[in-house]
């Protein structure tokens, strides 16, 4: 083969290409580009996202125009973020999980052995890439539920709260993505990482406010399913639970504790 | 280290005490070997050998348990090229089965900074060109190892390992890998090649590293070992068979009584026939007989068993 005798003999006198956290992310960037599933897990947030918000709005915009209500219209103008948080685990989570389920892992630790940098390279992209569709579906979302509440009159404009609620749901969507890789790295299995992941911010995060007194309010707070979602909502649904910020933060940080308990156990184990 | 470093390596890959134990069982045991270029050295052992881990820690994907590996002058781990410095192909389904095999390749000369255009050459170079903008879900076997034969050679690397190339291959798919690896062999390239076949590894390979329960067996040149292991004698059998013993041990020959028959080394058959004729004695059957190489393999890595057993027996002793 005449290409390759000649690169060998160029590979042994010039100066070779140094591998670099770019190349890393370009090449993460091909794999995450080239599945089918990160285009269908995306379609389905900006659907459920949107989708739901406009439809509960639109169903609820009477009632919530009328003297009984005892809801604020805010809380319903991100509704179909709660319903999409699934796609974002799933996105998280098969950026990682996929493969292990194939195999391919071992061509990537082989390509890139400095493990550490994959995992960033993922978490950099499916962070980025959830925020910016987790933004514009909010806002496409607010915009078309916001139509059948400005027809009640009870319209909220796109400032203060509904606006940090626009990109709060892009945060939010960016971390439970982190959640889900950090959480598909330390299970390597799609089914058990989707399974707990889900059950966490789903389950045992609203089965916890049926702990009472200070604990079961405490745990209610602190749970990533509860405290992620205050900054992705005008106006929450639940007063329990702390301002945005702070809920933010405490969501923000124990992303960085899985994600810090994943990098380790990547570099520790077997591929 | 400077740039300058990446490409001269030392192009081999040296294990050093290279251990790798899970729980109890020691599936690599403390082996030293040096796989050089410009020749094919087959890893041989019988599934289980240690073969694959091995290959999985000169990779870095395997931590090792003692001892260390390198390649090409580095630890994996360290390699400031990994792709440009070793290629592999350690399973034949190592990719996503929805994701074509053109940007599986995209993605991994991506990771190394490898111009795409490489992609398009190790396609041709493997003859995936037609199919490559199919899911690679729908590929063959036999298309599989093509694809990962693809990945390994993606960076242009002078040491190349493979495991189990051949499997699922069709027979001219065989022959294509043989000369593959003769081709990068003759470049100058170390080429280590693993396989459970004997008979596939004296054809493909220079030098031989046999490996069995964890431990090297043989490391030495093909030739070399098809001349220590692969005997062949002759079966002699005659009525006279006292008599035919005696002459054949006092003419200075190897002669072994198996059942009625007699199996002669040190003279090629035609001559024990003369020297039979010679003193007028009666011959039924005069028969060369050669053993294979799987045979001499079987009997080598069989070997291995017994001897591992005697030794886990005795450190236990020690231990207790």
């Amino acid at each position: 083969m005449s290409t390759a005798t000649q690169t060998v003999a160029v590979g042994s006198e010039q100066a070779v290409h140094r591998q670099g956290f770019g190349d890393v992310l370009s090449a993460e960037w091909i794999k995450l580009r080239s599945v089918r599933a990160t285009w269908w897990t995306l379609a389905a947030l900006v659907g459920l996202g949107a989708g739901l918000t406009v439809v509960v709005c639109w169903g609820n915009a009477d009632w919530l125009a009328s003297p009984e209500a005892d809801e604020s219209p805010g809380a319903f103008l991100t509704w179909g973020m709660m319903i999409a948080q699934i796609t974002a685990v799933v996105l998280g989570v098969l950026a990682v999980t996929s493969e292990y389920g194939t195999g391919m892992v071992r061509a990537t630790f082989a390509a890139v052995p400095r493990r550490g940098r994959v995992l960033a390279a993922k978490s950099l992209l499916v962070a980025s890439l959830l925020f910016v569709v987790g933004t514009l579906t909010a806002l496409i979302g607010y915009f078309g539920g916001n139509y059948f509440l400005d027809r009640e009159g009870i319209g909220m404009a796109l400032e203060g709260d509904v606006l940090r609620a626009m990109y709060g749901s892009g945060l939010f969507m960016a971390g439970l993505g982190l959640l889900s890789i950090a959480i598909g790295t330390l299970l390597r299995h799609t089914a058990a990482a989707i399974t707990i992941t889900i059950g966490l911010c789903f389950v045992v995060s609203n089965m916890v406010a049926l702990i009472p007194g200070a604990i079961g309010l405490f745990l209610e707070r602190v749970m990533p399913g509860s405290a992620g979602t205050v900054i992705a909502t005008p106006v929450s649904f639940n007063p329990n639970l702390l301002d945005a910020w702070p809920s933010f933060a405490i969501f923000a940080a124990e992303i960085a504790v899985l994600m810090t308990l994943a990098a380790v156990a990547l570099r520790r184990r077997d591929a | 280290m400077d740039s300058s470093d990446i490409g001269a390596g030392d192009r081999m890959i040296r294990a050093q005490a290279l251990t790798k134990t899970f729980g109890d069982k020691v599936a690599v045991d403390a082996i030293d070997f040096t796989v050089r270029p410009g020749r094919v050295t087959g890893f041989l052992g019988p599934n289980g050998a240690g073969k694959s881990t091995t290959m999985r820690m000169i990779l870095g994907l395997d931590a090792p348990t003692a001892g260390s590996v390198t390649v090409n002058g580095h630890r994996h781990q360290t390699s400031p090229a990994p792709l440009r410095s070793v290629g592999a192909l350690l399973d034949a389904h190592a990719f996503h089965p929805g994701r074509s095999a053109r940007d599986h390749l995209r993605w991994l000369a991506a990771s190394n900074g490898i111009p795409a255009t490489r992609v398009g050459e190790v396609l041709e170079l493997v003859g995936l060109e037609s199919v490559a903008r199919q899911r690679a879900g729908r590929y063959s076997l036999g298309m599989g190892q093509r694809l990962g034969i693809a990945a390994a050679l993606i960076g242009d690397p002078p040491v190349v390992i493979l495991d189990e190339p051949v499997n699922g291959l069709d027979p001219e798919g065989i022959r294509w890998v043989r000369a593959l690896a003769r081709r990068l062999a003759d470049e100058g390239r170390t080429v280590f090649i693993s396989s459970h076949l004997m008979s596939e590894m004296a054809m493909m390979a220079d030098h031989l590293i046999v490996i069995g329960r964890g431990q090297i067996l043989a490391d030495m040149s093909t030739e070399d070992f098809i001349a220590a292991h692969a005997t062949s004698y002759v079966r002699v059998k005659s009525p006279a068979r006292t008599a035919v013993a005696e002459l054949l041990t006092r003419s200075g020959l190897d002669v072994e009584g198996v059942g009625d028959a007699l199996h002669v080394q040190g003279l090629d058959a035609s001559a024990i026939g003369d020297l039979l004729h010679h003193d007028s004695l009666p011959l039924h059957e005069l028969t060369l007989v050669r053993s294979s190489l799987e045979d001499a393999f079987m009997r080598l890595t069989a070997d291995s068993v017994e001897y591992r057993s005697k030794v886990g027996a005795v450190t236990a002793g020690a231990a207790a």
